[in-house]
């Protein structure tokens, strides 16, 4: 039987253990072990390891009695001269070296103060931790979905039946003619309760936000003033809005309030909820009319979760006065972090960024620093020949290892702390202000808070310095003086970590090329998708008022230049109403567009089957729906022309199809649409086909005609292809920064490479010209040099390109309903680059061996 | 004051020191605890104690003559050292001086 303590425990022991203590600590455990060990053996061994992590202890550890003297302040001096004289000595190496890491890091500071915004958006709001957005769950069709819109008796109840809410508010977004003096624009105005600002923290500039108790009062957004009052003071001022189909009314302005730049939530003008009880008095009172939001203040030590327990007989009220769309219950979002959910929640009032964006922008900023800082080593590794002879002097004089180190370890920080400098500059001067100018933002140069600002900078400085400065470093010290001053030392010849290196350079490029391309790519797809109907000779009119419709219909109808002419209620892209009808017991959802007769001709609308509305035929107006193929597909027909659907009780028959067509962006999955006929008097839009060629013209036209006919209403004109404006300005902006990205890839896997082609045609010169001598042809040699980095590239490739194209591919699949399918032309793209790339390099060291005379390499031995 | 202050556990081991004269050192200073005072001590925590009041000046130690039962490894001998014997005269008359100012009264338990 074993009687022996476990060895390895007994080993750590020697190992640790102060040498005049071991004799007594281990002496007392053998005596415990062997003690135990005759009748409890397993017992004894477990209590013996026990003892010696017990005795592992500080006054017990061995420690290393040797001097450092290394960290004297001269010693630092002269390493930092050294590293000076070192870079200026190789100008060009060390402004490469430095470049590409600033690069990158100065994508790494913007893209950290881009998320760092983002992830603190709202933060100035002093009681964001206590208030909560109260959704709604609306069961339609078998599936919930989350609506930011709630009752608008709601808030007032909660209030008065529960004791732990503070206060809410409601916001109702309205739309109004605002006019002072000459100037009339459009303006979206919010209708809140006088608590908005104890709720929200929103900076009064001027003024008193109490004016908001007031009815007729208003409060502005300092653009706004700005716009309306240049540099007056706009407190006192009367402004008049026009609601739609309403008198004129009179608005003082109370008060004018900043929009901090992290804000999620976008107001511009405030009216009290009052105003909005004015003009709607019959929708105050119903449960069944919603508002865009609600937003509680819970009271301090209180927890939502009391709220959301009493919220049942909330839900019953409003479903008894609303049959239409049935609450499930309500939920609480906490406010905190509600720009970065906002896109699940329907038409929510807070607008962020996808937490996938944010992520995907870190995780490519992340690999290009990865790969600027393996390309700084590599270059270093490279280079380092050119110092053998000072390393093997210092050591002789008697630096040690750890000194060797420590001076190189130096060296690199002061050049990442350079880097870093030339980073901080070039993401203030360029790349923060691209980046806000791409995507139309006004984030700040500045971090959530100064500790925040001081870890990051701090940690990337650590990061990048240890990364691409800690093999070099160890790599040299671990160099023999003799062997480097007797010339024997053969510096290099095991590169295999280089090539490894490179390899995983290569992968991450080809990942990140890979990746782009294929987002490009799906963006160009989104950007040249069929709408489902020609809209590039289309433009539109908002206009309201009947009359004025009548008018201006009637002065254009003879324009020679403009092919047809429709009225609409609901303007494809610019406006749609959604609604539900049980069919078979099944709930539908669908689009619902009111249009004027030859509306779907106007719009170019393709017609599968059936026909469109006819004015002659008088049962069009009331019971005939046109559907889109989506819509007869939902309802499983096979021939759709003649069925019936029976919405609010009124029976609607199909008379025809037209082809899917795009009405909002293109994020979403299309879903069912139909047409119906609307009468003129609810006509919002004047839909214009205008002749090929004349589009300036007839915009023109309009335009003045609308002047003559309503003075006092702004003109809201448009071109059908603005209509997804913003859609295509964001795909747009991806495709522009994914260049950049790609662009930035290239050069630092370039750099990478170069260095290291220079070191290795440097170190085979020799065998080169022998080569030479011997007959080689250039092009013998081209291959030769080529082998190495064809398997490189090879490697890199089949690693990096699958991976980076599932990482982006599950991305849009998740963003994009309707993705391009795979397609092999980014791999083509980022290999040709890439074989581009390579073949540049290598031909320029190629050119610079076959211009070496080998007699003067050979000669100099 | 750091050199003269008596922890709990340091009288502890010191009088055991002192009562296992001559042949005192960690495996039977903790044994000899266990037995006494009826504390189980785990080895290290006794070679801290011991360490620290040889530190104080309150032990002085040797090391034994070679044993079998510890793998022919020597022992270190504790041994008190006068100023070990003075504080613990002190602590002990420090405790008793104390114990005889609590009133009687105190002391007087009964069934209320």
């Amino acid at each position: 039987m074993n009687r022996q303590p476990p060895k390895w425990a007994d080993r750590f022991l020697q190992w640790y253990c102060r040498p005049e203590l071991l004799e007594e600590i281990q002496g007392d455990a053998y005596e415990l072990f062997y003690r135990k060990a005759t009748h409890h053996p397993r017992q004894a061994k477990a209590q013996f390891v026990w003892n010696v992590l017990r005795f592992f202890k500080w006054s017990n550890i061995k420690r290393t009695k040797r001097n450092y003297s290394f960290n004297s302040p001269t010693m630092i001096k002269s390493y930092l001269i050294t590293g000076i004289r070192n870079l200026f000595r190789h100008p060009l190496n060390g402004s490469i070296n430095i470049l590409g890491l600033s690069l990158a890091v100065a994508i790494a500071i913007t893209t950290f103060i881009v998320i760092d915004n983002q992830l603190h958006a709202d933060h100035f709001h002093t009681n964001i931790d206590r208030i909560y957005q109260v959704t709604s769950y609306v069961k339609i069709d078998k599936r919930t979905e989350e609506w930011s819109d709630s009752p608008i008796m709601l808030g007032p109840a909660m209030l008065q039946e529960q004791t732990n809410i503070e206060s809410f508010t409601r916001i109702e977004y309205g739309s109004a003619d605002i006019r002072y003096k000459q100037n009339v624009f459009n303006e979206q105005v919010w209708f809140v309760d006088p608590s908005f600002f104890e709720i929200f923290s929103f900076p009064i500039l001027a003024g008193d936000a109490q004016g908001l108790k007031i009815k007729n009062q208003i409060v502005l957004e300092s653009s706004i003033a700005k716009k309306y009052f240049g540099d007056a003071d706009p407190i006192g001022q009367s402004l008049s809005l026009k609601f739609r189909e309403r008198e004129k009314l009179e608005f003082i302005v109370s008060a004018v309030f900043e929009r901090p730049t992290g804000s999620t939530l976008y107001p511009s003008l405030f009216l009290s909820m009052d105003s909005f009880q004015d003009l709607q008095p019959d929708k105050t009172n119903d449960w069944a009319y919603k508002v865009d939001g609600t937003f509680i203040l819970l009271r301090a030590e209180h927890s939502i979760a009391e709220v959301k327990n009493h919220m049942g007989s909330f839900v019953r009220d409003q479903n008894a006065a609303s049959h239409q769309w049935m609450v499930d219950e309500y939920h609480f979002r906490p406010f905190k972090g509600l720009g970065l959910v906002s896109h699940e929640i329907i038409s929510s009032v807070s607008q962020g960024s996808q937490m996938e964006g944010l992520i995907s922008l870190g995780v490519i900023a992340s690999f290009l620093l990865i790969l600027a800082s393996f390309n700084y080593m590599n270059v270093t590794v490279a280079t380092v020949a050119t110092r053998l002879k000072e390393i093997g002097i210092r050591k002789v004089i008697g630096a040690q290892k750890k000194e060797i180190i420590t001076q190189f370890l130096i060296e690199n920080f002061l050049m990442c702390a350079l880097a870093l400098v030339a980073g901080v500059i070039i993401s203030y001067v360029f790349m923060l202000p691209g980046f806000n100018a791409l995507f139309p933002s006004n984030i700040l140069f500045e971090f959530s808070s100064g500790n925040i600002m001081f870890l990051f900078f701090a940690g990337l400085l650590f990061f990048i310095g240890l990364i691409s400065g800690a093999y070099p470093a160890f790599y040299i010290a671990s160099f023999q003086p003799i062997e480097i001053l007797k010339g024997k030392e053969k510096f290099g010849q095991k590169s295999l970590f280089s090539r490894v290196l490179l390899t995983f350079q290569f992968t991450f490029a080809f990942i990140t090329m890979v990746g782009s391309f294929v987002f490009i790519d799906n963006c160009i797809h989104l950007k040249n998708k069929d709408w489902g109907y020609q809209h590039d000779n289309l433009m539109a009119v908002r206009v309201e008022e009947k009359d004025k419709y009548l008018t201006l219909r009637n002065q254009l109808t003879s324009n020679p230049n403009i092919a047809q002419l429709a009225g609409a209620d609901n303007h494809i892209g610019k406006s749609d109403d959604k609604i539900t009808f049980t069919h078979h017991e099944q709930q539908i959802e669908t689009i619902d567009f009111r249009v004027g007769y030859n509306y779907l001709e106007a719009m170019n609308i393709r017609l599968v089957e059936g026909r469109t509305f006819t004015q002659t035929i008088q049962s069009d107006e009331v019971e005939s729906v046109v559907i889109n193929e989506t819509f007869a597909k939902k309802l499983g027909w096979a021939r759709p022309i003649g069925q019936m659907i029976e919405i609010d009780s009124m029976k609607r028959y199909v008379i025809g199809v037209v082809a899917d067509f795009h009405y909002e962006g293109f994020y979403d999955v299309l879903g069912p649409a139909m047409f119906r006929v609307a009468k003129e008097d609810d006509f919002n839009f004047l839909a214009i086909q205008v002749r090929e060629g004349h589009m300036n013209e007839v915009q023109e036209q309009v335009m003045s005609l609308w002047q003559n006919i309503a003075p006092d209403d702004t003109y809201e004109g448009f071109v059908q292809d603005d209509v997804f404006a913003s859609f295509n300005q964001n795909n747009n902006a991806h495709v522009q920064l994914l260049t950049f990205v790609c662009l930035i890839t290239i050069i630092l896997a370039s750099l990478g490479l170069l260095g290291l082609v220079f070191f290795n045609t440097t170190r085979r010169m020799k065998e080169y010209s022998i080569r030479k001598v011997m007959g080689a042809t250039g092009s013998q040699i081209f291959q030769l040099m080529n082998k190495d980095y064809a398997i490189i590239l090879s490697t890199a490739f089949i690693l990096g390109a699958p991976s980076g194209f599932f990482l982006v591919n599950s991305l849009i699949q998740k963003v994009y309903p309707d993705p391009k399918g795979a397609n092999p032309l980014p791999f083509v793209i980022a290999v040709s680059i890439m074989m581009t790339v390579v073949a540049i390099t290598v031909i320029t060291q190629l050119v610079r061996i076959t211009k070496q005379s080998p007699s003067e390499v050979l000669r100099n031995d | 004051m750091k050199g003269n202050y008596l922890g709990e556990l340091e009288e502890l081991v010191l009088l055991h020191v002192g009562i296992l004269y001559p042949t005192a050192y960690g495996v039977a200073v903790m044994d000899e605890i266990e037995k006494q005072a009826g504390r189980s001590l785990n080895i290290s925590a006794v070679h801290s104690v011991l360490t620290r009041l040889e530190e104080k000046g309150f032990l002085k130690s040797k090391m034994s003559d070679p044993t079998e039962e510890r793998g022919g490894r020597r022992k270190r001998i504790f041994l008190l050292t006068a100023a070990g014997k003075r504080a613990l005269e002190e602590a002990i008359e420090l405790r008793t001086q104390l114990f005889n100012q609590i009133p009687k009264v105190a002391l007087q338990f009964r069934l209320a």
